[in-house]
């Protein structure tokens, strides 16, 4: 391995939480979920030679994970499963007290559109709005705003 | 007095989210990630996966010139600007493609905002729709050659099997690029609806 690569591994090792959080999040079963997180990596990996290290590290893995997420093109060909990349757990079949509260979760989430998605999980990961806005795109103000409608929207739910 | 409840109810509400959070995240902490040793070989492959795309069809743009040259000409007799005109027609087609493939993959895009990402969607789409205005009258123009240097051969238009061949072709050809084209241009729709969705915030 090149000292790149072994920084790569490293990386994706302390942030592999967050990328699979994402891609659990916008998938609708297991194999998606492992797609999505082998496609994610290969992204992060594509980037990662030019990454400047201007924004947080966190910042970027959440950008690469979101605009992969949200611009795949879900009918692709599936990998290969001899060089898949993912985490052994199926969080859509494991039936623990604790996988049904993040079943809860998901279920809540999913009803929601990519953008709004994309804006409450991180307010989820309890990043700043400015952070927020600076990984999405708006402004601050326009993350509350969003943010604000989102919570209306998550209340109706639980009405429904 | 109701307003506080409210509130607190939503509270409540995200409060529980968060915990839920905090939950996935404790399960995900506790996972090692499988074929870890795979991973050096695996970004290689994929990686050249999706380069592969564009060498194809950068490969088929040239590929038609040769194959142009001894189909059209040396089997069928066609003119030799027949010739050259449709190695002009693939070589641009399959130029402005990989142009526009390229605006939306490449490497920085991923690690621009979702917004701007958008927007460089959008810029695609119109490119894609804006092509059928050169892309259909090429073809047409093309296909009213390729029946005229047809003609010319055969001599007559009851025996020009070639040109009959060419016809049905050319609306198997049309069906598959506008089933294509029509594809592309939901897919970046979908986009461009949702940043519309924000934008009409700001």
């Amino acid at each position: 391995m090149t000292n790149l690569e072994r920084q790569f591994a490293q990386t994706v090792a302390e942030h592999k939480s967050t990328i699979y959080t994402v891609c659990y999040m916008f998938s609708q079963d297991a194999d998606e979920v492992n797609d999505l997180f082998q496609e994610v990596l290969v992204n992060l990996w594509k980037g990662f030679e030019n990454f400047e290290h201007r924004s947080d590290i966190k910042t970027w893995i959440y950008r690469v994970a979101l605009n992969t997420c949200i611009s795949i093109d879900r009918k692709k060909k599936r990998r290969s499963a001899e060089t898949r990349l993912t985490m052994d757990i199926n969080l859509f079949e494991d039936r623990d007290e604790d996988t049904k509260q993040v079943g809860m979760l998901h279920k809540r989430i999913s009803k929601l559109q990519p953008f709004d998605r994309a804006i409450v999980l991180l307010w989820l990961e309890n990043l700043s709005y400015e952070e927020i806005g600076q990984i999405v795109g708006i402004t601050a103000k326009n993350v509350s705003v969003r943010l604000f409608r989102i919570r209306e929207q998550l209340k109706q739910m639980s009405h429904d | 007095m109701n307003n506080d409840f409210q509130n607190t109810q939503n509270d409540l509400e995200l409060e529980s989210m968060r915990q839920q959070m905090t939950t996935l995240k404790n399960k995900l902490n506790q996972q090692e990630i499988v074929n870890d040793h795979l991973m050096r070989h695996s970004m290689k492959k994929t990686v050249s996966d999706i380069n592969r795309t564009y060498i194809w069809l950068i490969v088929i743009g040239l590929l038609m010139v040769p194959y142009g040259y001894w189909a059209f000409v040396k089997l069928t007799g066609f003119s030799m600007a027949f010739w050259i005109g449709t190695s002009i027609l693939m070589l641009v087609c399959a130029g402005a493609t990989y142009y526009n493939k390229t605006r939306v993959k490449d490497a920085n895009l991923m690690t621009n905002n979702l917004v701007d990402v958008s927007r460089r969607m959008a810029r695609a789409k119109k490119f894609d729709a804006d092509w059928l205005f050169f892309g259909i009258p090429a073809i047409i123009l093309w296909l009213g050659w390729f029946a005229y240097e047809s003609y010319l051969i055969a001599g007559n238009i009851e025996q020009n099997w070639l040109m009959y061949g060419g016809i049905i072709g050319g609306i198997i050809g049309a069906i598959c690029g506008f089933s294509i084209h029509f594809k592309t241009q939901r897919q970046y729709q979908d986009i461009i609806d949702q940043i519309e969705d924000l934008t009409a915030e700001n």
